[in-house]
């Protein structure tokens, strides 16, 4: 029998040093206990559908360069982060400056800061569930920091735009970590852009602790290119009365593959999970989602919809785990699907694991076409074929475009989706 | 304006439609009636366009042109206009945003320049004034949780709105009150024009009584086997289709009860 693949030691000689030496240490650590580390197979449960996506060379292994020239220079209504590459660019970022508020550079953190730091990274995300994205803490060259004391109330949206230049193969390992104090409240928006078409891997990993009545609202855009394999990870955990609510859109590329991971560990807590995926050509995505009610009296409410097109590949995988002391836990998650074309494949599985006995836990999941007689009664109105279907397909998203609270970044939303119509409905 | 000759269709193999011949000229008003069964909608879906339905023999022309080579949007942008018996729900598209792209295909496909969002929600707003339509109804989706009569104003707002050469009625009084059904006839009575054709299809001649048609056709087996005037339909009323020498299973239950 034929060993199975592992983890290339090229992926494991970190190269920056820029680090506080608390950060170099966890790093090096992680790095460690990454030896030897199987990749996923077929055969691995949450990676059965990916897999065969998955191709990491040892010229991806390299580090991107941390320096050159942004693209961005587009404004955003708020604060802006700006990561090329994995590492924070301070002359292209504007940072927040108010009382109660720190975000920093890990790079710019003091020995006590980050000691403090490495003790808190690492502890939202199931290891054995999230693999690749272990990676991160073996070889993250920055990250983002952002600390909110009780009370603090970010005064506008904090734009967090991750860049990756693929002039050549090699991966970058963006972090960002937010440590909500209670009551707290801030609004994250993560943007994955690319420039350059060669093979890299933007390997990612976003973690959120949640205190006592802090409130969050993180928005996920993955747009990058076709040559562009990511690996994300996302970490929740949430105290009492805390709110999470995250939307996530993302456009298909050779691999996606994002983790979200929330636990509602405190009485009164509360998610939502929207997400809207689209993929075409020979694009795969695939999102694995788990929400641990530990603690009674928690929501939880989530909602994806993928559309494929072409020959592409959608997976969604929505896990709700309902712990015994759970009671009063009131969980909702749909997952509805669109199938464009007859050559995609979209694979939805809900898993419910319910240990306690007084719950409301509801699921739904649909995979479906184009209704022939929605699109016929819409061209028997003069309406271009093209329109019809754009018009049916939009229908199937619009709601949970509509909710994401920031009309830029559904405009952005918008402007990606008209050009995946445009490219998957042909004028005829 | 139409003209059918020797119309076959059918569908899944079945052959629903043996043979219809019809001239209908501008500015008239036709009525087709029937039993169920009798190929009435199939008439209705086929001339539309429907790619259910599949024309075996026979022509279709639209003044002088081949209705059957053009695809269903074609066929709308040249004047055809079918309210449907069944008005389709669709949640996420707003019927706002729905009546203006079709409005705005019409406009473009004669060369004239597109509404914008202002000038067109000043138009809708009248025009669903005229059927009796909240304009609140502008918002929603498509026919979304509608009743059966707002879905049916709603397609004759859309009728108003699209202003077609030949308006086909598809049971366009089945489910509605009589209060809907006024206001439904009197919005068809606005699109009558000397330059304009409606044929409606209907099981009763209830409609009749509202929009009086020029000729009435009865559709059985497939065929027309009778045509008339007016009176056509009262004596159908009276005497029932068996007078025609047609088994109507409906008649014969309300019959029965």
């Amino acid at each position: 029998m034929k060993p199975a693949p592992t983890l290339s030691a090229a992926f494991l000689e970190s190269a920056g040093q820029s680090l506080p030496k608390a950060l170099l240490d966890l790093r090096k650590q992680r790095g460690t206990a990454l030896v030897d580390m199987p990749l996923p197979t077929r055969k691995t449960e949450n990676w059965k559908y990916s897999s065969k996506y998955l191709k990491l060379t040892d010229e991806m292994a390299s580090s991107l360069p941390s320096q050159g020239k942004a693209l961005t220079g587009q404004e955003v209504p708020g604060y802006r982060i700006v990561f090329l590459n994995g590492v924070i660019q301070p002359e292209a970022s504007k940072f927040p400056q108010a009382d109660g508020i720190r975000i920093a550079s890990f790079r710019d953190l003091d020995d006590q800061e980050a000691a403090e730091l490495a003790d808190q990274l690492d502890n939202t995300l199931d290891d054995k569930a999230v693999q690749l994205a272990r990676l991160n803490a073996a070889r993250f060259e920055d990250g983002l920091l952002i600390r909110l004391k009780p009370d603090a109330v970010l005064d506008q949206p904090l734009f967090v735009i991750h860049e990756v230049t693929a002039d050549a193969s090699g991966s970058a390992f963006p972090r960002i970590f937010i440590d909500a104090g209670r009551h707290s409240q801030a609004t994250l928006v993560e943007e994955y852009r690319s420039s350059g078409s060669e093979p890299v891997m933007v390997n990612t990993v976003t973690e959120f602790q949640l205190a006592d009545g802090a409130n969050i609202t993180n928005l996920r855009l993955t747009m990058e290119g076709e040559n562009v394999q990511h690996i994300g990870a996302t970490g929740v955990r949430q105290q009492r009365n805390a709110r999470f609510e995250s939307h996530t859109v993302g456009f298909g590329g050779p691999l996606r593959r994002h983790d979200l991971q929330v636990r509602l560990e405190g009485e009164g807590g509360e998610c939502k999970l929207n997400g809207v995926v689209v993929t075409q050509g020979k694009q795969h995505y695939d999102n694995h989602t788990t929400i641990e009610h530990v603690a009674a009296h928690c929501n939880s409410e989530e909602t994806y919809r993928n559309i494929a097109a072409d020959q592409s590949h959608a997976v969604f995988n929505g896990r709700i785990h309902i712990h015994q002391d759970a009671q009063k836990s009131n969980a909702d998650m749909n997952n509805k699907n669109l199938l464009l074309s007859n050559g995609a494949e979209i694979d939805t599985k809900p898993e419910l694991e319910i240990y306690a006995d007084d719950v409301k836990c509801a699921h739904g999941a649909t995979i479906g076409q184009l209704d022939e007689i929605s699109l016929f009664y819409l061209v028997s109105r003069g309406i271009a074929r093209r329109e019809a279907n754009v018009l049916l397909t939009m229908a199937f998203i619009n709601e949970l475009v509509e909710q994401i609270p920031l009309e830029t970044v559904r405009e952005t939303a918008h402007t990606r989706l008209n050009q995946f119509f445009d490219q998957t409905f042909q004028e005829v | 304006m139409l003209s059918i000759k020797n119309l076959h269709a059918s569908v899944e193999g079945k052959e629903i439609l043996k043979g219809i011949n019809l001239e209908i000229k501008a500015g008239e008003v036709h009525a087709i009636m029937g039993p169920n069964g009798s190929g009435k909608s199939t008439l209705s879906q086929v001339l539309a366009g429907n790619e259910a339905f599949e024309v075996t023999e026979g022509e279709v022309t639209l003044n002088g042109e081949n209705l059957l080579d053009l695809e269903t949007e074609e066929r709308a942008r040249e004047g055809i206009f079918l309210a449907f018996q069944y008005p389709v729900e669709i949640p996420g598209v707003s019927n706002l945003q729905f009546l203006r792209t079709a409005v705005n295909a019409m406009r473009t496909h004669r060369g004239e320049e597109e509404m914008n969002a202002a000038e067109f929600m000043k138009l809708a707003k009248e025009v669903s004034k005229q059927v009796d339509l909240d304009p609140s109804f502008l918002k929603r989706g498509v026919n979304e949780g509608f009743s059966g009569g707002e879905k049916k104003r709603n397609e004759i707002m859309q009728a108003l709105l699209l202003q077609p050469k030949l308006a086909i009625l598809d049971e366009t009084d089945s489910g509605l009150d009589i209060d809907a059904l006024k206001v439904v006839s009197d919005g068809v009575n606005a699109l009558r024009s000397e330059d304009r054709a409606i044929l409606m299809v209907t099981h009763y001649q209830r409609l009749l009584n509202h929009i009086v048609p020029d000729y009435v056709h009865v559709l059985a087996g497939g065929r027309i086997i009778k045509s008339g005037g007016r009176e056509l339909a009262l004596e159908l009323e009276e005497k029932g289709y068996g007078w025609l020498g047609i088994k109507d299973e409906e008649t014969a239950d309300s019959a029965a009860n």
